[in-house]
């Protein structure tokens, strides 16, 4: 499953998620997990002002395809300069650790 | 400081090449200050532009923000508060100039906005839109160095691609003064309230905070983690290191920033489709 901006959704996705109006989950979905994104469906949804939907998979490929060891990579580099600090050496672990739950078992790319 | 660091700092700090605020906002100060007027009065003024109104309640109605369906300017007005609505138009009018020719920094910007105000509501503070409206102003620096000096702009790029250092360091071997002087200079001169001038002013400098560290505090710590979480480009791709300042004012912890990291993740992916929304708009 991934969240993904609504100007990226394309038909053809699978919803993993209930879609609601407003980003809290209260009220009525206005469509239903399991349904299959057709384009009619997408701008109706940007018509109601719905910012990001959940779909099956990971079909949403980060800029340049990257998978979990080139997002660490990444991360690694961005904080060269301060990881001698232990403050920020602490951010830098738990983002890794977000990065690494978040991407985890699929490792970024499920195929199915 | 050498003679030509001194030249373009005079440049980039000429009060009479300074973009001017558009006449609405002035008009708008002169009102909020007499006691008398009131919300639909100003509203009435906001509204006499097209391209602002427009543009804030599109802001109000941003991620950032966080209501949803405000679809007048008196109720952004309330909701938002008359000094907010202040800053948006002004950050609307400066982000207009951005938004197409630096994309990157816009989204760097929005980002530290938004992150701005998940900080100030996970630690319950106070005025936490004002927050957020420092945090989307907090580079404002930046927009002015390059809109009245391009040249040291493109210099600031060739050397941090060169030497691999922060922007603001080679904004002060270029300039002699980084963004966040420029900027908390560019407030005192637009006579912004303190509230958003120190954060911008100090962002890279908690301790020099005296009057709103916790406000300056908010946007640093949210500087850092937009830039740790890679979001859009503000000039240079290092994370600051986290000022030991900002985590004791906002006494700070392990679990609240890996809360803070996992919220502002899932939060940054509306953000990106606002940013794509206006560019294609």
């Amino acid at each position: 499953m991934q969240k993904i901006p609504l100007m990226t959704a394309r038909a053809g996705m699978i919803l993993a998620r209930d879609v609601f109006r407003s980003e809290s989950a209260i009220g009525i979905p206005i469509c239903g997990k399991n349904t299959e994104l057709t384009d009619t469906l997408i701008a109706r949804l940007e018509n109601l002002k719905v910012q990001s939907v959940y779909v099956e998979g990971h079909p949403v490929r980060e800029e340049g395809d990257h998978n979990l060891d080139d997002i660490l990579c990444d991360l690694d580099s961005r904080f060269a300069k301060v990881r001698q600090d232990p403050l920020t050496d602490k951010l830098h672990d738990i983002y890794a650790d977000y990065l690494k739950r978040s991407m985890g078992e699929s490792g970024g790319r499920k195929t199915d | 400081m050498d003679e030509k660091q001194t030249e373009l700092k005079k440049l980039i700090m000429d009060t009479r090449t300074l973009p001017t605020l558009p006449v609405v906002i002035n008009k708008l100060s002169s009102l909020s200050d007499n006691d008398k007027s009131s919300v639909q009065e100003m509203a009435r003024i906001v509204s006499s532009d097209q391209v602002l109104s427009a543009r804030i309640l599109r802001l109000a109605n941003s991620p950032s923000y966080g209501f949803y369906r405000v679809s007048t300017i008196s109720n952004a007005m309330i909701l938002l508060g008359v000094n907010v609505v202040k800053s948006l138009a002004i950050s609307s009018s400066i982000f207009k100039v951005m938004e197409k020719n630096s994309v990157g920094l816009w989204e760097h910007s929005l980002g530290t906005g938004v992150v701005s105000n998940l900080i100030a509501k996970k630690l319950g503070l106070p005025e936490c839109e004002e927050i957020a409206t420092a945090g989307l102003l907090h580079d404002i620096g930046k927009v002015i160095i390059s809109l009245k000096c391009s040249e040291a702009e493109c210099e600031v790029r060739r050397i941090i691609e060169e030497k691999q250092i922060y922007m603001r360091e080679a904004e002060h071997e270029v300039i002699g003064a980084d963004h966040a002087e420029v900027g908390g200079w560019l407030a005192k001169s637009w006579f912004l309230p303190d509230k958003l001038a120190e954060p911008i002013n100090f962002h890279h400098n908690v301790e020099a905070s005296k009057n709103h560290r916790i406000k300056t505090s908010v946007v640093h710590m949210a500087d850092v983690l937009i830039k740790a979480s890679g979001f859009g480009d503000s000039g240079d791709s290092y994370v600051p290191q986290i000022q030991q300042a900002a985590w004791d004012a906002l006494k700070l912890n392990e679990q609240i920033i890996a809360e803070l990291v996992e919220n502002l993740e899932e939060k940054l992916v509306e953000v990106k489709n606002f940013s794509l929304e206006l560019q294609q708009g």
